[in-house]
């Protein structure tokens, strides 16, 4: 059975914003179709109405020729249309049998043979009695395709579903809506990872600031046609020039050891490494081993013995974050809106969050607004965040210039150090390419970087020593030109 | 022998008569919260609930109409509660404190005609087999019909939240009204419901003690009830069995001070009025102290407004 989407004429008008400006697409079943395009382009807002959260101004959607009134998330589901969001509409306390009935029909008996079939098909394994919280994020986003499933939907729409997955979980999701496909699924996928797109879809349409600009078949495109396309303009390919090797000791981690009470966490296993001045340190590895703790370790948010971390020749293992900014460290952490930044405060507020002591912008305990004001005009003009209203709250920023104001908010005091984790996240090829080019500019200045990154091309792009962590120990140091992406996936995994 | 054991019995049974308002009232607020929305107005409720059944039983002479128009009066109440929060999105903690303020106030001003004035007998039930068991018959039989509807409270709650659908989607929209109302659920509909249910136990509760506990109006009778009864839900980590033991606890350390103040024991007065709130405190801490299922029964949006917007 063929089945035929159709999106007519639709345009939804936001304040300030035209989200999808006169959007037309055709879709048939048998195919993956991607939707790609930049944070903020306007593909969030399309497959929402298509999945009945937002209503459109106007225009018109068609499924098998049949005019689709879409008011509600009730009438997408009534219409066969599944959609699996990027952030999971799950039920975190209640069990994952729980969050599949509550919107179902059926009895608890034959729910539950049909979720058992649906399982074994596609070889899932979850425990149907266990808290959602208890799930890895792969696991929260097979619970929410089997609901999805089970009212044998016609339409999937899978809303940036690998942004919280690990490799191997991307894989085994791809596999499965290669399956979906082939059973007569119409998959819509939505992403700005321009590999995914090659690797797994048949036809790509591209979106930029709410229009459409093309519709092609995969075998057409490549990874840098696609690219200019989502950004719009012919984007330089950043190299870094080979530093010059200097043999000038910034940091040396010594046998540093952290136990975690925990049992989420992991334990860090006799660190031992050294960044010289300029040099970028790159920290690889597959999330959740022991990256978020080293980091934690090195920014002071988790204090160590004092003798382990010895910066410029100081040894600094026992003072708190702000105590080592004043020696000249600067940090971004993982996730720029929980721990870089308050997201109810204002963008002038969150910059003076950081510079306690060593800037103006207190007198006698009074807030120096003014100063803090033309500090934060300083950052936003520097590092190129599109917004000239520092009032905004940060919780507004997208995430491209909300890492942009961090970087600049840590960079402005001109510190010797950088340590950043994950610091393209989620971002678009744009701002993915600015703060790469920002990187590499600090360590032109002779100052130094540890990147701790889940990323491997960006790691080979910017690093010029590597070192991969897996289960809290760190694999021996290597030199950046001598490592290949295959020799730090097998590290990652665990391998010598 | 058998007298002295019937005694016993005696305290026991008026240790649960003194519960019944608490448990009523916390089983209705664990449903409003159950589902995300914190509402402090339990006091105001309660006392309006006492002032609407005393004033209907005197006027209308009919105590079932007393009973319900009581818990009609609580509904009303919580409805403009329900409305602010939910409709016009107000502040959850501001909105139930004034809804106290209101109900205390407006309590007093149409209880002034009738103070002093003489309860009726609340009918009990199963009186004649109060004596055919020692020990056990005075705690079983002899009460009203509102006193087991109490004891019976905590655990069609706790079948309610978990064996039923609608149980179900109460707990869900207090986990993640965003994701609830992505699945179709009409959140604003079930948050109503909720309030109002909380609004009717509250009601209800001030009907037990201004027509059957002390049959008689007082200005301010409720005395806190309502504010333990908040404090119960919490310690209790939102499980109606807990607010069971809690609510036992604190009326049998309530009644037992009593008669220590009575007899004459050497503890300061003012130790022996504190001690009901401290031990209960402690116990329900002492027994909710698992994280994990303080994390699972913890509605995750409680006292924040959702707003759906579009």
């Amino acid at each position: 059975m063929n089945t035929n989407l159709k999106i007519s004429n639709v345009t939804k008008i936001y304040p300030g914003c035209v989200a999808n400006d006169n959007v037309s697409l055709e879709f048939n079943s048998g195919k993956i179709y991607a939707l790609l395009g930049e944070n903020g382009a306007g593909k969030s807002t399309l497959v929402k109405i298509l999945s009945g959260v937002i209503i459109p101004d106007e225009g018109k959607i068609y499924l098998n020729e049949n005019n689709l009134k879409l008011n509600s998330p009730l009438d997408a589901k009534k219409n066969d249309i599944g959609m699996v969001f990027q952030h999971f509409n799950l039920f975190e306390t209640l069990s994952v049998f729980e969050n599949l009935i509550i919107d179902s029909d059926e009895q608890r008996e034959s729910l539950r043979e049909k979720i058992d079939t649906i399982m074994k098909k596609y070889n899932f394994s979850i425990d149907l009695n266990i808290p959602v919280l208890n799930l890895s994020a792969g696991q929260k986003q097979k619970v929410e395709i089997i609901r999805c499933l089970i009212r044998s939907p016609k339409v999937l729409i899978m809303d940036e579903p690998t942004s919280v997955l690990t490799e191997q979980e991307t894989s085994e999701l791809f596999l499965s809506l290669k399956k979906f496909s082939e059973e007569g699924i119409l998959i819509i996928y939505i992403t700005h990872k321009l590999k995914e797109v090659m690797q797994l879809c048949d036809e790509v349409a591209v979106m930029r600031r709410g229009k459409l600009v093309s519709v092609s078949e995969i075998k057409n495109e490549n990874v840098e046609s696609l690219a200019n396309k989502m950004v719009g303009q012919n984007l330089k390919t950043i190299k870094k020039k080979k530093a010059k090797t200097s043999s000038d000791q910034l940091i040396k981690i010594t046998n540093l050891n952290f136990t975690s009470e925990d049992p989420f966490e992991t334990n860090l296993i006799d660190i031992n490494f050294s960044v010289n001045r300029g040099e970028c340190l790159g920290i690889a590895g597959i999330s959740g081993n022991g990256q978020s703790e080293l980091f934690r370790v090195l920014s002071g948010e988790i204090i160590s013995e004092k003798n382990s971390i010895e910066f410029n020749n100081n040894y600094i293992g026992d003072l708190n974050p702000q105590e080592r900014r004043e020696y000249l460290m600067a940090f971004s952490p993982e996730d720029r809106l929980e721990q870089a930044a308050i997201p109810q405060m204002k963008i002038f507020e969150n910059v003076a969050l950081n510079n306690f002591k060593s800037s103006n912008f207190f007198n006698n305990g009074l807030i120096n607004e003014n100063k803090i004001k033309e500090h934060s005009k300083k950052i936003i003009s520097d590092f190129n965040v599109n917004t000239d209203n520092i009032e905004l709250k940060s919780q507004f920023l997208s995430g491209g210039n909300l890492q942009k104001l961090i970087i600049g908010r840590e960079l402005i005091t001109s510190p010797d150090l950088l340590i950043c984790f994950n610091p393209t996240w989620g971002l678009d090829v744009g701002a993915i390419n600015y703060i790469h080019e920002t990187l590499i500019k600090i360590n032109e200045q002779n100052k130094s970087i540890i990147l701790i990154s889940t990323d491997t091309d960006e790691l080979l792009k910017l690093s010029d020593k590597i070192s991969v962590i897996h289960k809290g120990k760190l694999s021996k140091i290597m030199n950046a030109e001598e490592v290949t992406s295959e020799k730090l996936g097998i590290l990652m995994g665990g391998a010598d | 022998m058998i007298i002295d054991i019937n005694f016993i019995g005696l305290i026991i049974a008026s240790i649960m008569a003194s519960a019944v308002p608490l448990i009523l009232a916390s089983c209705g607020e664990l449903i409003t919260e159950r589902s995300g929305v914190l509402n402090l107005g339990v006091e105001g409720m309660m006392i309006i609930g006492a002032i609407s059944g005393f004033a209907l039983m005197t006027v209308t002479g009919s105590l079932i109409i007393a009973i319900f128009g009581a818990m009609l009066a609580g509904v009303l109440i919580s409805t403009i509660f329900a409305f602010l929060t939910q409709t016009l999105i107000t502040n959850h903690v501001a909105t139930g404190l004034a809804l106290t303020i209101f109900g205390i106030g407006i309590s007093a001003m149409i209880g002034k005609n009738f103070v002093g004035i003489p309860g009726k007998e609340f009918p009990v039930i199963f009186e004649g087999l109060k004596d055919t068991i020692p020990l056990l018959g005075p705690i079983l039989f002899g009460h009203s019909i509102v006193f087991y509807f109490a004891f019976a409270l905590p655990f069609i709650t706790s079948y309610f939240l978990k064996k039923t659908k609608i149980g179900l989607i109460v707990r869900a929209v207090g986990d993640s009204p965003e994701s609830a109302s992505n699945q179709g659920i009409n959140v604003r509909l079930v948050r109503y419901a909720c309030i109002l249910y909380g609004g009717a136990m509250s009601g209800l509760a001030g009907a037990y003690l201004s027509m059957i506990y002390t049959p008689q109006w007082i200005e301010n009778m409720t005395g806190g009830r309502g504010w333990i009864a908040l404090a119960l839900v919490v310690f209790s980590t939102w499980n109606p069995i807990k607010i069971l033991i809690g609510a036992m606890i604190f009326g049998g350390l309530t009644i037992i001070q009593f008669h220590m103040q009575a007899i004459g024991v050497r503890i300061p007065v003012q130790f022996l009025t504190a001690l009901p709130y401290i031990v209960t405190i402690i116990v329900l801490v002492v027994i909710s102290r698992d994280s994990r299922k303080i994390r699972l029964s913890t509605p995750s949006s409680l006292g924040k407004s959702f707003h759906k917007d579009n």
